[in-house]
Parts: C-alpha cells; sequence; structure tokens
C-alpha cells in the first residue's frame, strides 16, 4: 500500500492530555478520522498540518524522506472546524489572499463553487462578510478556498459537522471527483462525527480514543473482521462472553463481536449480520470508552 | 448497473455479481476494459474501496487481471471454462431447490412441472 502520510510515534503533550499517533492514511482514497470529543483528532490534524509543534516522533509525507514547509503547504490542503477565516472577510477578500498565499489557487474554480453552493461570487459588487452568513455557508466558503487549489492531500476537519444533508451529499460527490481527477494520486483525511452520511465516501477508516488508535483499516476489511449480534433475552447470558460492546434490554441484547466467533454465536442462538460503518464505530468506540472507565 | 444501498447483500457484491454475469455471458467481452475504479465509485455513489472488492474478488476467480497503472481488463476466458462455471452455477441452484422440494415432500414429478411452466414464461 502506497502511503500519503505514515504517521510513526507522533506525540503532542498537553497537562493533562497526550497524543501518541501511529497511523497510516493510504494514497488514493478517503481516510475517515473517528473518535469521541476530546479524542484527539483535532490535535492529530494540527499537529500534521504545522499548526501545532509536536513533541517528537514523525510523519512522512508522500513517501519523502523530507518535506520543506512550502511543499507541505503547497501540496496539503487544509482546513480547520469553525472559522477557518476571519469573520470580516468577504469572498473577495478570501480570493485575494488564498491568490497570494497558494500558487496553485484557481479564483475562476472558487467563484465556480462559490456560485455551485449558492453563495454568489467573489466579484459581486455587494458581499456578504463571512459573519453574516450562517455556520454552514462559512464551511462552504472555506470548503470552496481548498477545493480551488491545486493540491495532492486534503486534511479537513469536520468539514460535514455544519452542513445540511444535501451539501453533505455534495461533498461525497465532490470528495469523489478530487480522487478521481488523477486517479490513484490524491487523498483525502478528514475527521468526522458524521459516519452514517460520510460512509458513502469512506475507505479507509482510524478510530481515535484517549489520545491513542484503537482500530484502523479499509472498511470493507473491517465490516469482514467484526460482526454485529442480536441474540432473545434468553440467549443473551450464553453470548455476553463473547462480545466487545453490547447494550441490553428486556427483549434481547445487540452487540459488536469479532467475526472469528461468527460459529460460537450462531450455536448459542445469535443472529448474525454485517456492520454498517456507523454500527462498527460505536462499538468500537464504546469498547475504548468502557476500557477507560 | 444497478446498486441498492440498503440491501442486505454487501454493495461489493452486488457489483461483483452483475459484472460476473455480464463477464459470463459475453456482454463483457475480453480483453475490453472495467471501468476505472474511482470513476465507477463516483458514477455509483459508493466508496473506492466498496469498488476496488468488488474488482479484486472477480480478479481472484480469474475473471479479470489487473493491469499495473492501467486499471482492470476482462482476462482471456477459455469458452469451456466459462460453460462449466455456467454448469456449476446450474447445479448449484437444482440441488437447493432439490433441498427444498425433499423438505417440502414436493415428488420430482411436480417440480419437473413448475420448472416446465417457469421455462416457458421465461421465453
Amino acid at each position: 500500500m502506497n502511503k500519503a502520510v505514515d504517521i510513526v510515534g507522533l506525540k503532542k503533550e498537553y497537562k493533562d492530555f497526550t497524543m501518541d499517533v501511529t497511523a497510516t492514511v493510504p494514497k488514493g482514497f478517503a481516510t475517515a478520522l473517528i473518535g469521541a470529543n476530546g479524542a484527539g483528532k483535532t490535535t492529530l490534524i494540527d499537529s500534521l498540518c504545522g499548526v501545532n509543534a509536536v513533541s517528537s516522533g514523525t510523519a512522512v509525507f508522500f513517501e519523502k524522506d523530507s518535506i520543506d514547509n512550502s511543499e507541505r503547504l503547497e501540496r496539503i490542503g487544509y482546513c480547520s472546524s469553525g472559522n477557518f477565516f476571519p469573520l470580516n472577510w468577504k469572498l473577495k477578500t478570501i480570493a485575494e489572499c488564498m491568490a497570494i498565499g497558494f500558487d496553485g489557487f484557481d479564483r475562476e474554480r472558487f467563484d465556480t463553487l462559490c456560485t455551485e453552493w449558492g453563495l454568489g461570487s467573489s466579484k459581486d459588487k455587494k458581499q456578504k462578510s463571512l459573519m453574516k452568513m450562517s455556520d454552514g455557508n462559512r464551511v462552504r466558503a472555506a470548503l470552496a478556498a481548498v477545493f480551488a487549489r491545486e493540491t495532492d492531500l486534503l486534511v479537513l476537519d469536520e468539514p460535514a459537522s455544519p452542513l445540511d444533508p444535501l451539501a453533505r451529499d455534495r461533498l461525497c460527490d465532490m470528495f469523489r471527483s478530487y480522487l478521481l481527477e488523477k486517479d490513484g494520486e490524491r487523498s483525502i483525511l478528514f475527521s468526522t462525527h458524521n459516519i452514517a452520511d460520510m460512509e458513502s465516501v469512506t475507505d479507509y477508516a482510524i478510530f481515535m480514543a484517549d489520545g491513542k488508535v484503537i482500530e484502523q483499516g479499509f472498511v470493507e476489511d473491517l465490516k469482514n473482521k467484526y460482526v454485529l449480534v442480536h441474540t432473545d433475552a434468553g440467549d443473551s447470558e450464553k453470548a455476553k462472553p463473547l462480545l466487545l460492546t453490547y447494550t441490553s434490554s428486556d427483549t434481547g441484547l445487540e452487540g459488536l463481536a469479532l467475526s472469528e466467533n461468527s460459529s460460537v454465536l450462531e450455536a448459542v442462538g445469535a443472529i448474525l449480520e454485517r456492520p454498517t460503518l456507523q454500527q462498527l464505530s460505536v462499538g468500537v468506540l464504546r469498547k475504548a470508552e468502557n476500557n477507560e472507565k | 448497473m444497478k446498486i441498492l444501498q440498503n440491501s442486505a447483500e454487501p454493495i461489493y457484491k452486488q457489483i461483483y455479481a452483475q459484472l460476473r454475469g455480464d463477464i459470463l455471458s459475453g456482454r463483457l467481452k475480453s480483453g475490453e476494459a472495467l471501468p476505472s475504479i474511482r470513476g465507477l465509485a463516483k458514477d455509483l455513489k459508493i466508496s473506492v474501496i466498496t469498488t476496488m472488492k468488488a474488482y479484486e474478488e472477480l480478479a481472484a476467480e480469474g475473471l479479470v487481471v489487473s493491469a499495473q497503472g492501467k486499471g482492470y481488463f476482462v482476462s482471456a476466458l477459455d469458452p469451456r471454462l466459462i460453460a462449466e462455471q455456467h454448469q456449476r452455477r446450474i447445479e448449484e441452484s437444482l440441488t437447493e431447490t432439490i433441498r427444498c422440494a425433499k423438505m417440502a415432500g414436493i415428488t420430482l414429478e411436480e417440480v419437473r412441472s413448475t420448472l416446465d411452466a417457469l421455462w416457458n414464461l421465461e421465453t
């Protein structure tokens, strides 16, 4: 597997929190960073993009031994969550600053994307400042700015969160087009809590809890590795020892187990199904939460 | 290609089954290129890895080959191999039919007449 980013022992220490990550972002695919609030997703993204200074460890980009800061800035399209641009900026300000900051910024493309998102154009006479825009539209403007650049890797912190369902669907299409345009050469890393909405565009998943990676892999492989288990109340006690996590009620229980235990689970009367990424994520994250307690 | 997003059948298996059918029936000819992995993912609104998984299954059966950097192509298939594949599928589904019939106590004669009726309906 070719790697867009190879992260080895990347460490960032705060007073009450330590991030220590070893993970891979495969080249040519979209990778989702999944974890509870405070798991360290934003810390990781900011550390990769040079916003945070790290304490130790390495992140190798594009399989190059070293990458200087200007090349990193040029080839990576980074967008933080929340307010990426100052709130008094207008589309025109964004376009002008992006053009100064990045060689690969295409203003025509930026205007096309902004128009498609219904934000108007950076050439319009009357323009709203970001302050007067909704959260969703601010993110649309920031995404338009990132997608208007010529990059090889997008690193986006919760791009889907403030978007409505239609805009999320559109974002997924933009991801697929981005990956298709330079077939196999481009990659995406994005953090998200909207797993169900983003599942159809997630190729690889990295799960984080308490600053560490607790699971990672290609989604189709993970869906084969784990199995979703349902039992009646009568059979639940026999199934429980084999479950990684479960929630139970009077009618029975639902839980996540390793597929290698499928035949034993079926023998005690459980019904099994292939989990969705959302179900898998809940199980993996709940297990981590239980371990922390 | 028709894909059900909410079927119990995984999406990669649906793609695999449809392409397999197209190859064995000759609708996709040997040497013909399959759509690019990322192109098909975009068209079907699914992830790249799902498409890739379907192509890998076809490759594992020898129905397609991957050419580094150029994508996937339909293999040069031996006509006897195709005939065998068809025969195998027919035997599989008939075995299942026999199992059902025996479980329900339906006679061979009754199964035959059902088969005749269905055969005529299809043609």
